[in-house]
């Protein structure tokens, strides 16, 4: 019997001259840490003195967008998940949350979140109480509800990702073939089973590299939390400019420090979608 | 052979939107037997074979595999175990090794370890002619030799029944007999087998029966000696013609 067959697959050639294994960006990456270490040690009045009242700002930055991240992962998923679900309620759920989020500005999710929610809960709780409903002390807790900021901000932040990242993962399932889908089903594994060792496997990596810009845009857009009273660097450099009048120099270094994560993170993005790369 | 039918088709139809494309079929395959559906593409061949593994829900009729009836969706997952399916494009798993296509499935449906169904698929590999491809993957891998790893992955579930869509019709000429003799030796081995395929090599050598099949119903069932000397319909003559020039 002949058995033709194709040359091996080869690894593709380094193109036009570059090195191979090194992502021009991270220079970059290095040009902007580099400015902001020449900026404090040469001028350390007044941008060492912002750095050192940033930094506890850019903890919070961090935690929230990464907390917020893992959560957005989640939800996301389940909302992907139940877009393309074969029961049309789920379906019809999953599409109204997507629509409807989408249709509504972040700023306005993070208000009615942080300054709405608390008095509809406490005015549900009031009323449970004046119907005599105590629920095992849950009536209460809702009367006496205060809205935690940071957690506030987290919750929008997910609310919100959460549809359009949503939308991503649905994309990315679609992606791939439905032959895939048959194959493992006629091999006796449950729709589950089937997108969990076929099916996500293959759409993550279609995915990543939109999740990962996502992960960009949402490190971006955390500075509007700073509107519902959440001490993030943008914040915190407001209040810097309210004690001392030097907006060019505070803004310079959150402009800076925003690059920087953003850049750095996108480098990271990218790494993985080389790693993850696979022939087909 | 036993005589009890291993596949019982009753009255089976099939719509997509306003098309019909299975028209009240009735056919039953005894356990051993390799019988090939034939007829021109939109005859609802693809459509019927689909249907006796559910990847297509009969609208009307019945279906029973092996004793259990596929009405239930309970049932489903369990028929399925019992029949595998090799598809026109393959339909590998590309982010797994040729190896770990066929260990999946063995592992969480089967729940078998990871040495017993390594072993099996080594021994599959090398039965489909390919040993030495366990951790190529897909990409890596000529047509006739993905669908070779395609028909060991179905064959690890060690099922009663194997279906096959146009097993050879998205390959490359050259490597059509390396799958058609892999088939040829299951069918040797006494296989329940059902083909799709005008590959008229295959019928004559391994074909117990021909169902010609035209606008979603069966028009002739015969053996391969009868539909090369004397087909009884018109519409087989006329059919036959065009593929065998």
């Amino acid at each position: 019997m002949p058995d033709v067959e194709k040359p091996e697959a080869i690894p593709r050639p380094a193109t036009n001259g570059r090195l191979t294994g090194f992502d021009r960006w991270w220079g970059l990456f290095a040009a902007v840490a580099v400015i902001i270490v020449v900026l404090a040690v040469s001028q350390p009045d007044p941008y060492w003195r912002i750095i050192k009242f940033l930094g506890d700002g850019i903890k919070i930055t961090v935690t929230v967008t990464l907390v917020s991240y893992v959560c957005i992962l989640v939800v996301g998923l389940i909302a992907g998940l139940g877009r393309v679900a074969k029961s049309g309620l789920i379906r019809g759920i999953a599409s109204v949350y997507v629509e409807v989020i989408r249709g509504i500005p972040l700023l306005v999710q993070l208000y009615i979140i942080y300054f709405a929610s608390p008095k509809l809960l406490q005015d549900l709780g009031n009323g449970l109480l004046a119907h005599g409903l105590t629920l095992g002390g849950l009536a209460a807790g809702l009367a006496s509800f205060r809205m935690n900021a940071e957690l506030g901000a987290i919750a929008g932040l997910t609310v919100c990702y959460g549809a359009y990242v949503g939308e991503i993962y649905r994309a990315g399932i679609q992606s791939i073939p439905r032959g895939q889908m048959e194959a493992a089903r006629s091999l006796g594994m449950s729709q589950m089973q089937a997108m969990r060792y076929v099916v996500l496997p293959q759409a993550i990596r279609v995915i990543l590299p939109p999740l990962g810009n996502e992960f960009v845009s949402l490190l971006k857009d955390s500075s509007l939390v700073s509107t519902v009273a959440v001490t993030d660097m943008t914040r915190r450099g407001r209040e810097f400019m309210g004690r001392e009048f030097i907006p060019l120099e505070v803004l310079t270094l959150v402009a800076l420090f925003y690059l920087l994560m953003t850049v750095f993170s996108a480098r990271i993005v990218s790494y993985i979608e080389r790693k993850t790369s696979y022939v087909r | 052979m036993s005589a009890e039918p291993i596949i019982q088709i009753r009255g089976v139809h099939k719509w997509f939107g306003r098309v019909h494309a299975v028209r009240g079929v009735d056919l039953d395959v005894r356990r051993g037997e390799v019988v090939v559906i034939i007829g021109p593409s939109g005859s609802g061949k693809s459509t019927l074979l689909r249907c006796i593994n559910h990847l297509e829900t009969p609208d009307e009729g019945t279906i029973v595999v092996d004793g259990i009836p596929l009405t239930e969706s309970k049932n489903i997952n369990k028929v399925r175990e019992e029949v595998g399916m090799v598809f026109q494009q393959f339909n590998l798993f590309p982010h797994l090794s040729a190896l770990e296509n066929i260990c999946l499935a063995q592992r969480i449906v089967r729940k078998r370890d990871a040495k017993q169904a390594e072993q099996l698929a080594h021994e599959l590999l090398a039965k489909v002619g390919i040993p030495e491809k366990a951790d190529s993957f897909p990409g890596q891998l000529s047509g006739g030799q993905q669908q070779r790893v395609a028909i060991a992955r179905a064959l690890a579930m060690q099922p009663k029944i194997m279906l096959f869509d146009e097993p050879t019709s998205a390959l490359d000429p050259e490597m059509i007999t390396e799958v058609l003799d892999v088939m040829l030796d299951l069918a040797r081995e006494g296989m329940t087998m059902v083909v799709v395929s005008h590959e008229m090599g295959f019928v004559r050598a391994a074909a117990r029966r021909i169902v010609f099949m035209d606008e979603g119903a069966i028009v002739e069932e015969t053996t391969p000696e009868e539909l090369f000397t004397n087909p009884k319909h018109e519409r087989t003559k006329l059919f036959l013609s065009k593929i065998l020039h």
